[in-house]
């Protein structure tokens, strides 16, 4: 109750939490704002290109589509791929965190050297490449990004590991003859999940970004897929005359990225009082 | 060593006119992949080809005409297997060496024995043996079997300098690493290899002894670079602002609309010989159905995306070779966009068994907008016939080396057949002869034994009235087979500087052959 | 020190050998062919086949690995699809400009980013610290391609005083080829002219990569200067009565600096992967639009050297971040 009290005193989380429910019901109900839904990726071809009217609050792009209505659907596509990454890199990276964590010896080190291995090049590369290889379309992006993006799981839940399994708690623990499963999920697990929270809601922010520049250079989503980056690639080769057709898909990213990251902070903020933005 | 030769150029340039101050233009077009024209061939490689090399034909104007370029004549015999071809007497190389004809046998073989680049067009009926030097200047070539478009291809074979090319050799390499950034012909141009970057830059400076002389030419221009510009919006705001002298030629409505408006560029409209198709894999279900095949004929807003996505800018082409070549035959009407028509046909695949419920793809070059802009356009098509169509990003080298068997080659995809060489042959002989299956050219997959007879007979028939007949027949049957789906025949659409004059088109290198180019200022 | 800094440099090796052999049987495992590349248009199945045997492409992987590893010891990283010329000679062409460019920005970032910070911290809840805390927060949360084009839009397109892209005028001769960076070789070489047009397409590029860099430094900033003016020393020194300015120059700044320069070199990854757009937006010549245009060509060669390139800078920088911290804070140098 104090913390929901002491959340909701900070003013731009709260934003944050508004503009990303906000988004997630444009996600799930994309009929709210959208005429009809099934037919965003038909256009009006005597309709192309046409400037921001009240019918056409955004414009309309090169194929004559309502550009508001494929910016809002644009909603579900980004948020379905950023939560299935940040959700398997949670799969993968948190157990491997755990154990290289609270094991020393080979394994520890096996894992951490792999790890290493893979921030020793920026995410955007790594996923461009594996995104390129496994052949283009939203799902290879999806599996490109998780691939590059668990490793700072692993990291965090490593750090925060280590530091638990010195604590005295965990040593009478292990003195009652508790298994290390036991302590792993039931004692350690509890005490990184804070972390791990706070890590998941700014990497929402970071998939959605590094998923855009993906769809932008062409590695990502596939058209007709009312995807951002994807909008904004193409929207580019209007430019100028077309302004609005690259404009209103990066407002939307600048939008959906900002609320989860004034959430994050403020989420870090609560459970991490020393990161404090006093 | 290359560059003094260079700066040397530049200076006699500037010597010989005194009069007015040197020209200079920027031309906007991608520049090739490798500069070795006997290794790399495709589109952008024809602006290098044509401008640092010369061949003994060339291409020149629209209808694009044969022309004795370094060779002053040809014979054939009888029995057209034996061809002579005598250069030019007193012509040299950029660096002064006189070209005889051991460079014309040298850069033969040395082709042949590469087997990249163009020499696809003539393995089959030359080996480099059969080439060899009758005097100085005659050069004879022994064909294994008659073949009518030989003297079509010859323009594709750039003359090198042997002597040059061979002091490079490493490896035994016959000189390709060396010759990737370097030049060694007679070209108008000679290339700066100092500024040539892949991807960035390449500059020319104009060559004063090109043998051709430049008395037709009294303005010419004196030094082109040649920026790599990877958008056209940019482009075409580099025109605007003077930047550049011309985009590449290649633009749609959207972007000629905005120079038409401007005071200091105009657009250059030509007819092209470039086909854009949407292959369908004939052998893959349902796409091996005439009957599917006809339905997705009669599916695509051909109209929509000719008259409005491209503002009516480009010509209907009902079958594979474009309409302004010899060889179409005029009585046929082809598919238009017929929704009745197309359930029709879809009813009777299905009547007749076929399957056509599962997903099919398309892909697409993601880098081109109207490989993405056709792909919507069939995929609104076939969504009305209940047909699921999934649109597959795609990038030109993965799709040709998919097409390399039956079963990775994609259910359909997007491409331009451009001209090679002014043949029937490199459009209808190539695509759809089932010997070049494997290509990418031939990706349809489409076999049809009366057909090969026909376009064999074409190939070896050395009277072009009666190739043309052979070639119409062909065509009537595989458009009524419905082997893939034509859309129209290019016109090319370039953006040009009000300072550039007596441009000359070619469907060859899209007339970026700057030796006829005038400036004025 | 000396000897931490070769400890440090002897450990990147490993990891870069796991990086190559990552890329490497992705490379090789996606179904690309590198064959069907360098062949390019119009290749015949059989001039694939002959490329595809005498790359070695037919090989079993390990030792194609280790042929490859061989090589690259020898500064060999093959040929590249795209250019036909050896991968190296393409990369040292193109390493200048994105060294140009992402120092630049990595200085714009620092120099902007610690005086926001420091001043938003020093003027603590007035309005410039929240400008600067409402700024920072978007300048995290925008998609640098799309900032890209939008700077276009208005200072190229609509405005016309900033050029569109590149790194010159085209037609524009670059200056002497000394360190390759376009501002120091005209500077030293005394043009002038060249410098200004060099700085001129420098702008957006610059200041679009390190956007994101300004927001995060500002933050980190900010909080480090807030936390040492609280902290019991500059309270002592303040009761004591030394003037304001002389407390916040040598002691306040001086401690703020270790979590911010922490952040540079951590903002490093960033702004590489940013120069990856921002380069094929604005046509710079560099290493991120080279590695682009590699994948999309399957240029195989290309895409292992130039990751190879990167990490490698990422793991000098890294070290060299470590060393500036020793440098600043006496206690972490005690550690090495």
């Amino acid at each position: 109750m104090l913390m929901l009290k002491k959340f909701l005193r900070d003013v731009p989380a709260v934003l944050g939490l508004l503009i990303v429910v906000i988004a997630v019901i444009l996600a799930l109900f994309p009929g709210l704002l959208v005429d009809n839904v099934d037919r965003v990726n038909r256009g009006d071809i005597l309709q192309r290109l046409k400037p921001p009217s009240p019918d056409l609050p955004f414009g309309s792009d090169d194929l004559g589509r309502n550009i508001f209505d494929r910016v809002v659907m644009g909603t579900r596509s980004a948020l379905t791929i950023s939560t299935l990454v940040v959700s398997l890199s949670m799969i993968v990276g948190v157990p491997l965190g755990l154990i290289a964590g609270y094991r020393s010896g080979w394994v520890s080190s096996a894992i951490m050297r792999v790890t290493d291995v893979f921030l020793a090049v920026p995410q955007l590369i790594l996923a461009i490449a594996i995104a390129q290889i496994l052949g283009r379309g939203a799902t290879s992006a999806m599996i490109a990004l998780a691939v590059t993006y668990w490793p700072f799981f692993t990291r965090t839940v490593y750090a925060e590991t280590q530091k638990i399994r010195a604590s005295l708690f965990v040593e009478a623990l292990e003195g009652y003859g508790a298994s290390t499963t036991r302590i792993m999920l039931f004692h350690i697990l509890p005490n990184v999940a804070a972390p791990v929270i706070v890590r998941a809601t700014v990497g929402m922010g970071f998939v959605i970004l590094t998923a855009a520049v993906l769809g932008f250079l062409g590695v990502g989503a596939v058209p007709p897929a009312p995807d951002w980056g994807l909008q904004i690639s193409e929207g580019r080769k209007y430019l100028p005359v077309h302004w609005w057709y690259a404009t209103f898909p990066g407002l939307a990213i600048l939008f959906l990225v900002l609320g989860f990251n004034l959430l994050g902070d403020g989420l870090r903020d609560l459970v991490d009082p020393r990161l404090r933005r006093s | 060593m290359k560059f003094r030769q260079f700066l040397l150029a530049a200076t006699t340039c500037l010597a010989g006119s005194m009069v007015h101050a040197q020209s200079t233009i920027v031309w906007g077009e991608s520049t090739p992949k490798g500069l070795d024209p006997h290794v790399v061939y495709d589109v952008p490689m024809q602006l290098f080809m044509l401008n640092a090399y010369d061949g003994l034909y060339r291409y020149v104007g629209n209808p694009p005409e044969l022309t004795a370029w370094l060779a002053d004549s040809h014979t054939v015999s009888e029995d057209g297997l034996t061809w002579d071809f005598t250069l030019k007497p007193g012509i040299t190389f950029t660096d002064g060496t006189p070209m005889t004809a051991d460079d014309v046998v040298y850069s033969f073989q040395r082709l042949l024995e590469l087997g990249q680049g163009p020499s696809g067009g003539l393995t089959p009926v030359l080996q480099p043996e059969n080439v060899s030097k009758v005097d100085d200047l005659t050069t004879r070539f022994v064909l294994d079997k008659p073949y009518a478009p030989f003297l079509a291809v010859i323009p594709l074979v750039s003359i090198l300098n042997s002597k040059v090319v061979m002091e490079h050799e490493v490896d035994g390499d016959k000189g390709t690493a060396w010759l990737a950034s370097h030049q060694a012909g007679s070209g108008a141009y000679i290339l700066d290899p100092e500024t040539y970057k892949p991807l960035e830059n390449v500059d020319f400076a104009r060559n004063e002894n090109h043998f051709y002389g430049w008395d037709d030419n009294p303005n010419p221009v004196d030094v082109v670079h040649v920026p790599t510009i990877s958008e056209n919006s940019t482009r075409i705001l580099s025109l605007l602002r003077g930047d550049i002298d011309s985009t590449d030629g290649y633009l749609g409505a959207d972007h000629t609309a905005q120079i038409e408006g401007s005071d200091n560029a105009h657009v250059q409209r030509d007819e092209s010989m470039r086909i854009m198709v949407i292959r369908m894999n004939n052998q893959k279900a349902p796409f091996d159905n005439v009957d599917f095949r006809k339905c997705i004929s009669y599916a695509f807003n051909y109209s929509g995306f000719i008259d409005v996505i491209l503002g009516g800018q480009v010509a209907r082409n009902v079958g594979p070779l474009p309409g302004n070549l010899w060889g179409v035959p005029e009585d046929v009407a082809g598919y238009s966009f017929d929704m009745d028509k197309a359930k029709e046909h879809c009813d009777a695949a299905r009547e007749a068994g076929v399957e056509m419920d599962r997903d099919m793809k398309i892909h697409i070059q993601a880098h081109l907008d109207q490989t993405t802009q056709v792909a919507q356009l069939m995929q609104q098509g076939m969504d009305e016939l209940g047909l699921s169509l999934e649109i597959v990003g795609d990038t030109w080298a993965n799709v040709t080396s998919s097409t390399a068997s039956v079963d990775t080659t994609p259910d359909m995809w997007i491409h331009w057949v451009s001209t090679y060489f002014v043949d029937p042959e490199n459009w209808i002989g190539q695509m759809y002869d089932s010997q070049f299956h494997g290509t990418w050219k031939a990706s349809s997959w489409y076999t049809n034994p009366e057909v090969d007879t026909l376009l064999r007979q074409a190939r070896e028939e050395t009277e072009q009235a009666a190739r043309a007949e052979l070639y119409k027949d062909a065509y009537r049957i595989i458009v009524d087979e419905a082997a893939d789906v034509w859309i129209y025949n290019t016109v090319a659409q370039r953006g040009l500087s009000n300072r550039i004059e007596n441009f000359k088109f070619s469907p060859v290198g899209s007339g970026a052959d700057f030796r006829w180019i005038s400036v004025s200022d | 020190m000396l000897l931490f800094l070769i400890r440090r440099l002897i450990l990147i090796i490993p990891v870069l050998l796991g990086l190559l052999l990552l890329t490497f049987l992705m490379l090789r495992l996606g179904g690309n062919d590198p064959a069907a590349a360098i062949a390019g248009d119009n290749a015949t199945p059989e001039m694939i086949e002959r490329i595809r045997e005498d790359l070695g492409l037919n090989d079993p992987l390990p030792v194609q690995f280790w042929d490859y590893l061989v090589r690259a010891a020898h500064g060999d990283f093959g040929v590249s699809a795209y250019s036909q010329r050896p991968v190296g000679i393409d990369i040292l062409d193109r390493l200048p400009a994105t060294l140009e460019l992402t120092i630049v920005a990595l200085v714009l970032a620092s120099v902007l980013g610690i005086t926001f910070g420091a001043l938003a911290g020093i003027w603590r809840n007035s309005i410039f610290d929240h400008t600067v805390r409402v700024v920072s927060v978007a300048g995290l949360a925008t998609a640098s391609f799309w900032f890209a084009i939008m700077l276009q839009l208005v200072f190229s397109m609509g405005l016309e005083i900033l050029p569109l892209r590149g790194r010159l005028p085209t037609g524009w001769t670059p200056p002497p080829d000394i360190t390759g960076l376009y501002l120091v070789d005209s500077l030293v070489t005394g043009q002038f002219a060249t410098f200004w047009y060099a700085f001129l397409h420098l702008v957006m590029p610059a200041v679009t990569i390190s956007l994101g860099g300004i927001a995060t430094i500002a933050r980190f900033t900010r909080s480090a200067v807030v936390a040492a003016m609280h902290s019991e020393y500059a309270a002592y020194e303040q009761a004591v009565g030394y003037p304001r300015r002389r407390i916040l120059m040598p002691y306040v700044l001086r401690n703020s600096l270790v979590t911010p320069v922490t952040q540079i070199g951590l903002l490093f990854g960033a702004f590489v992967s940013s120069a990856v757009a921002v380069e094929s937006v604005f046509d710079w010549p560099g290493l991120g639009s080279y590695l682009v245009e590699a994948i999309f060509t399957s240029d195989f060669n290309a895409v292992l050297a130039v990751t190879l390139v990167i990490g490698a800078i990422y793991g000098v920088v890294n070290i060299l971040v470590d060393m500036t911290q020793g440098l600043l804070d006496p206690r972490v140098a005690e550690t090495m």
